[in-house]
């Protein structure tokens, strides 16, 4: 999880409260637990404490007589930190539990009806609870002193205390297991946009495709809005260019035509003009159009069935000559662009293709990583090594007798740099030229 | 030989006709799509130069209605370089071969030649029958190898005859490919051009079958 990001802000602050809150609630229940333990810790030595006096009488001469057995087996045992204690007003001295062994008890003599609890250093040097109380027998008040050993509270607290540290830790684990997986689940639906717009960025799909919660519904309706719109825009843009194109291609038609008729100086002088009109229409119509397709978004034509339309159309018109134009793609092969530039790029090699051909044109589309190449070849004459790259330069014409030749290959050599692709010329093994055309591919749809 | 142009643009519709005309065809203009459907429907054109972007109907709606109704007389279509999928859809409607603006009227007139020929089933440019021969290319005719000067009427009526040879060519049919259709056609007058052409030839290779027309074959004693 990255530190800039919705996922680790939101984990993050419910983390925050969590660890608070949990802190909060454990320094609580171990007060209250606290509490509790010294309250039940007080009863317990009442009790004992009401049982030392129950087991008192006053014997002959006020001697005050005992039990000879005092319940807890920890009042037999030396220094175990359970003593009882009882002294007398006066005359009388005092009486100790066994495990008192020869030293005191600490505390005050009381009043009648006097009660006394508090924290106190037992003979062994651990800490103690005594409870004391004056009570009277016969006519003489004795104080009964109880203590037990204040470690054992200690230990009940500090058992708790750590049952309740592992409690909480396991529950803010859990918390946080779930935070993170509704973190998760809640912003699923924005990782599905991210990953619909990286489809439409590598060319699978044009449009934000998906079921999207109501609260993404409308981005997602208006990114797609945006993709028609800029669609719609270069769409306009590229006929307006177009129109524009094609309707000063009949005039110059009718200016060449025209020019060629005559003789003189104006008529020489209107044709090599139209010739310049005419490159320059036919370079910047291919250019400005290239230019609005090679950057949109989710652009993506089907090699196949351009190739197969274009080498039945040009199979139909050649064979006449005797000219077989075989056309191969495999399959589910895309190019990322427009169908018109691809049509226009392919067009022009298998053209130019066909019109050197003796006898065979072949055209295979290939994937080349994240490419595709696209091979024609023919059976022609070739083009010697050095005249290779003149021919892919704009406006050069190799060959005036053959039209068009010359021109329809420096234009795929634009379009084809426009998109970031390239065409090489070679020799074909079939012994005329071969192309070769390497264009970015679509990923799989 | 009669040739249809059906093209918006007036000039280039005049010089299409003027290129055509030159080399010995009789040539019809249409400048909207309606017209041009008309005109192909109804007359026996031996072929067509047809611009795809044409007012009323479009050109591609033409040639598609011609095919429909059974016209097979070779059609070239004109269009722009870059669109390819209109040259496909023309094709694919029925069209022979295209040219694409800009471009000389010449290359117009040489894949109407050849588009001609191919229709009459001919490979080469130049067709023969017997000691008379006709280029194509050229417009000119020879008997046994000396050229024969023929007036542009003359080669017109050589050409068909050659194009169809070893066929019965009835006047009516001689007529309506010769003549465009502003032409006041009188079946007389191709009597008077085949006396004329016969004449000219010197050899007897047009052959009357009476009541039906004209057939061209090589004389028998050249056999």
């Amino acid at each position: 999880m990255r530190r800039n990001s919705l996922a680790f802000r939101l984990v993050a602050s419910a983390a925050l409260w969590c660890a608070v809150l949990l802190s909060l609630g454990g320094f609580g229940l171990s007060a209250l637990f606290g509490d509790v333990v010294e309250r039940s810790f007080d009863q317990r030595l009442n009790v004992l404490l009401e049982g030392l006096v129950a087991a008192s009488e006053v014997g002959e001469g006020n001697a005050l007589h005992l039990a000879p057995r005092l319940g807890d087996p920890r009042f037999e045992q030396p220094l175990s930190g359970w003593y009882w204690q009882i002294t007398a007003w006066g005359e009388g001295g005092t009486r100790r539990s066994p495990s008192l062994w020869d030293q005191r008890l600490s505390a005050p003599m009381l009043r009648a009806g006097e009660v006394l609890s508090r924290d106190t250093v037992g003979p062994e040097g651990g800490e103690l609870r005594l409870l004391a109380r004056a009570i009277g027998f016969g006519d003489r008040l004795y104080t009964f002193v109880v203590a037990g050993d204040r470690s054992e509270i200690a230990a009940d607290k500090r058992r708790f205390n750590r049952l309740l540290t592992l409690f909480l830790s396991v529950l803010f684990a859990g918390l946080l297991i779930a935070i993170f997986l509704q973190v998760r689940f809640g912003l699923e639906p924005l990782r599905r946009v991210g990953r619909a717009l990286a489809a439409i960025r590598t060319g699978r799909t044009r449009r934000l495709q998906g079921d999207f919660p109501r609260e993404i519904e409308p981005l997602a309706a208006e990114l797609n809005a945006l993709l028609d719109h800029n669609e719609a825009l270069i769409e306009r843009a590229r006929t307006h260019v177009g129109n524009l194109a094609h309707g000063l291609k009949t005039p110059l038609t009718v200016l060449t035509n025209e020019a060629e008729r005559h003789e003189g100086p104006l008529a020489s002088l209107t044709r090599r003009q139209v010739e310049i009109m005419r490159r320059q229409v036919d370079h910047h119509l291919a250019r400005a159009r290239a230019a609005a397709t090679a950057g949109v978004l989710g652009a993506r034509t089907e090699v196949a069935p351009v190739l197969a339309d274009l080498t039945r159309t040009l199979g139909k018109i050649h064979g006449h000559r005797g000219i077989r134009v075989d056309g191969g793609s495999a399959p589910a092969l895309a190019f990322r662009g427009a169908r018109q530039d691809l049509e226009e790029m392919l067009g022009n090699l298998l053209d130019n293709a066909c019109k050197w051909a003796a006898g065979e044109v072949r055209a295979r589309a290939a994937p080349d990583g994240e490419r595709l190449v696209i091979e024609v070849e023919d059976d022609g004459p070739g083009l010697p090594p050095e005249q290779r790259q003149a021919v892919l330069e704009r406006g050069r014409r190799l060959d005036e007798r053959v039209p068009g030749s010359g021109l329809g290959l420096a234009i795929v050599a634009d379009l084809a740099e426009l998109y970031g692709g390239r065409i090489e010329l070679g020799e074909a093994p079939l012994g005329g030229l071969r192309a070769r055309l390497t264009l970015p591919a679509a990923a799989a749809g | 030989m009669r040739v249809l142009v059906v093209e918006d643009d007036e000039d280039l519709a005049r010089q299409l006709g003027d290129t055509l005309r030159g080399a010995g065809y009789a040539v019809d203009l249409a400048h909207d799509g309606e017209d041009g459907l008309h005109l192909g429907d109804t007359e026996p054109y031996d072929a067509v130069v047809l611009d795809l972007g044409l007012p009323v109907i479009d050109g591609l709606t033409v040639l598609e209605r011609w095919r429909e109704d059974g016209r097979t007389m070779p059609v070239l279509i004109l269009t722009a370089r870059d669109r390819w999928s209109e040259k496909v859809a023309g094709i694919d409607a029925g069209a022979d071969d295209y040219v694409t603006k800009p471009f000389h009227t010449e290359e117009v007139l040489a894949r109407i030649r050849a588009l001609v020929r191919r229709a009459a089933g001919h490979a080469s440019a130049e067709i023969s029958c017997g000691p008379v021969a006709i280029d194509t290319r050229s417009a000119r005719a020879t008997v046994g190898g000396q050229p024969v000067k023929l007036t542009a009427q003359e080669y017109r009526l050589l050409a068909y005859l050659m194009h169809h040879k070893d066929k019965v060519v009835s006047r009516t049919e001689l007529t309506e490919h010769l003549y465009d259709q502003d032409f006041d056609r009188d079946s007389n007058t191709i009597e008077v051009f085949v006396g004329r052409l016969r004449k000219k030839l010197g050899v007897d290779v047009i052959e009357t079958a009476r009541g039906l027309g004209y057939r061209l074959r090589p004389p028998l004693d050249a056999a």
